[in-house]
């Protein structure tokens, strides 16, 4: 077992307990609070799915929101049909007579679960496919997905009749689990979305200790070298994105049971950025720390954006500065840094070895 | 027929604008390799200074525009010392950085100004139509057309005439061979940043007859100014002004046929389509690290 596994796997065991008895048991929540804290836990998931992308494989995805916001649609779609007797409401105020198509099989708890996964991983898989075979990389991936986002975006606001444009889908029915109706204020239901989270930390911890994520941290250092060794870099890449892009819908699909509603605004350019800020601040090398991030920054938002507004959001920015300029690595890399130190310490008087002078050199790097 | 002339001009007078935004952003990226994301947030600042100009001296437009100029360019330089200097050697990071500081520019003017749109009115001289047969093409924005060349001009010749421009050159092409000639590269980058800025100030300035002004007006242009940037080739000043043309026009058309968001969505499509097939876009510059 190496080093890095032993820290990730204790991190993830104090993440464990903090999530699923610190929360709950000791803080004493309830209702209210269970159901926001689901909230934050949620967008940890998604926060993860980029590091996977972004700080494991080197690929800065500015669409990410876009993948999430369509598994957000496809739990809300099955909810709304569940919720209205005949048609959704919204089709009949834009004239749409009969329940279109692709509508149809949400009908199924289970075909809507699977797809949640399956269509963002198909999606991202295309323009997966698309860029990394023409060995589109840096700028150009961000650019492309923030394209893709735009576009996708104004794709859903437009077909109002299908959508609900604007206003999203609201009004949903609550999600009936092997005969539990889900109430979103509950403990089990924090518990159900505290499980996700840990099960897809566990996952995303599996990927980049196997080989497999060996060699994205190669592409990472250098695609070149990599593909020289007889790697076929852009299917790592795609796999990487599909991957990345399942766990977003994932993460979308318990947000909407979370806020009981669907809007065009989780697809936005901004909600994009701000999960890139979640993933800075965490630090983006470690998909714990990620999710950490995400969870630290939205409860830090719940508790000042209810004092000030307007002063938040200028925080927002200050901080997203401070990270990029002074903590390339966020808050993981700052926790590097001191245990580091410490750690170095200690060990005062041993002659220096080659590891710890990599991890020295390491902590300056941080490029991409 | 005059429909389509009516829409062809119309894309050319959004392509004018988009044209100075595009510049200043593809000098700043050719030179530096920074995306500025914050670049839409300086044309908000031109904007808002312009109505400022306006409501509080009195000055028109045109009398503006040198002032604008001015002082985003200053705001400009100030973030470029401060913040951007830290961050060449990492240019992914300039996006998120920039990013950072168009929230923060945003949520100061929200904080300051207040979020409800301002009005600035257009030089009174430039009001009316031209009118060439059914096709009617308003004064204004015939003037702002002009403008754009009048810019891509100067800053062809700043570029290409000037010691500035020549020392500039030599910086995109090898910063450290340029250093090595006595060649003060941060000073060359402030000062190129500080044109980029004044640039999107002046663009800012010339939109507020046509849209309102408001605190969020900048991110929605920068999307497009960021795509002609890519599209035209890095740093390529002849790319930009086409990209910028190609996709105003692109966008008029694509409007006329469908609706407005079908054409947008069409623009956006096109774009990610063109830089799969060329992804050094239409016009690649040769330069060096």
């Amino acid at each position: 077992m190496s080093k890095i596994l032993k820290y990730d796997l204790v991190a993830l065991l104090v993440l464990f307990i903090i999530v699923l008895f610190g929360f709950p048991t000791f803080l004493g929540f309830d209702g209210y609070e269970l159901n926001l804290y689901s909230r934050y836990l949620s967008l940890g998931i998604v926060s993860m799915a980029l590091a996977l992308s972004w700080g494991t494989t080197g690929i800065l995805n500015l669409g990410q929101a876009a993948t999430f916001g369509i598994g957000s649609y496809i739990m809300a779609m099955h909810l709304k049909i569940k919720g209205s007797a005949d048609l959704p409401d919204f089709m009949v105020w834009n004239n749409v007579d009969v329940l279109p198509w692709f509508w149809v099989p949400f009908h199924s708890l289970s075909f809507t679960l699977v797809a949640g996964l399956l269509i963002p991983a198909l999606v991202g898989g295309l323009i997966g496919v698309f860029m990394f075979r023409a060995r589109i990389s840096g700028v150009f991936v961000a650019v492309i997905t923030l394209a893709f986002l735009v576009a996708f975006q104004l794709l859903v606001v437009n077909y109002q009749g299908y959508t609900g444009g604007q206003n999203g889908l609201t009004g949903l029915a609550p999600l009936t689990l092997f005969g539990w109706t889900v109430d979103t204020y509950s403990i089990q239901f924090y518990y159900l979305v505290a499980g996700c989270l840990i099960a897809a930390l566990v996952i995303g911890l599996y990927l980049v200790h196997s080989k497999f994520g060996l060699i994205l941290r190669a592409i990472r250092e250098d695609a070149n070298r990599t593909r020289f060794f007889g790697y076929n870099v852009a299917s790592y890449e795609t796999v990487i994105f599909c991957i990345s892009a399942a766990l977003a819908g994932w993460s979308g699909m318990l947000y909407t049971l979370v806020l009981q509603f669907a809007s065009p605004t989780y697809m936005s350019v901004s909600f994009s950025l701000g999960i890139v800020i979640w993933c800075a601040v965490g630090g983006r090398n470690s998909v714990i720390a990620a999710a950490v991030g995400a969870i630290i920054v939205n409860i830090l938002q719940g508790k000042l954006s209810d004092v000030y507004v307007e002063g938040w959001h200028m925080m927002l920015g200050a901080t997203f500065v401070l990270v990029v300029l002074f903590m390339p690595r966020g808050l993981h890399g700052l926790v590097g840094t001191v245990w580091h130190r410490l750690s170095q310490r200690k060990a005062d008087k041993k002659p220096q070895t080659v590891l710890s002078k990599k991890a020295k050199t390491g902590q300056t790097e941080g490029g991409r | 027929m005059d429909v389509v002339f009516n829409q062809l001009f119309a894309g050319l007078s959004m392509a004018s604008i988009l044209l100075i935004i595009a510049l200043g952003l593809a000098i700043i990226y050719g030179a530096m390799g920074v995306i500025n994301l914050a670049h839409g947030e300086f044309v908000m600042l031109g904007a808002y200074t312009t109505w400022a100009c306006q409501h509080y001296l009195g000055f028109g437009i045109l009398l503006s525009l040198p002032f604008v100029f001015v002082v985003v360019g200053a705001i400009g330089w100030l973030i470029e010392r401060t913040i951007v200097q830290r961050l060449y050697d990492r240019p992914l990071d300039t996006i998120l950085a920039t990013w950072g500081i168009g929230i923060m520019l945003q949520q100061l003017v929200r904080i300051v100004i207040g979020p409800e749109s301002r009005f600035v009115s257009g030089p009174d001289f430039l009001r009316g139509n031209l009118e060439i047969g059914n096709v009617v093409m308003s004064n204004y924005r015939i003037f702002v057309i002009f403008f754009s060349i009048a810019v891509l001009l100067a800053t062809w010749a700043l570029l290409t005439k000037t010691e500035f421009g020549t020392k500039l050159r030599a910086v995109i092409q090898n910063r450290s061979i340029s250093e090595c000639y006595g060649i003060e590269s941060k000073r060359i980058y402030s000062l190129t940043f500080a044109y980029g800025a004044g640039l999107a100030g002046i663009a800012g300035t010339l939109i507020t007859p046509l849209f309102s002004t408001i605190p969020t007006m900048g991110t929605s242009l920068v999307v497009d100014a960021f795509l002609v940037v890519i599209i035209g080739g890095l740093g390529s000043i002849i790319g930009a002004a086409a990209a910028a043309v190609m996709i105003g026009e692109l966008t008029a058309m694509f409007s006329l046929v469908i609706n407005d968001t079908l054409g947008r969505i069409g623009v956006l499509a096109c774009v990610i389509v063109l830089i799969r097939l060329r992804p050094r876009g239409l016009f690649p510059e040769n330069t060096r690290g």
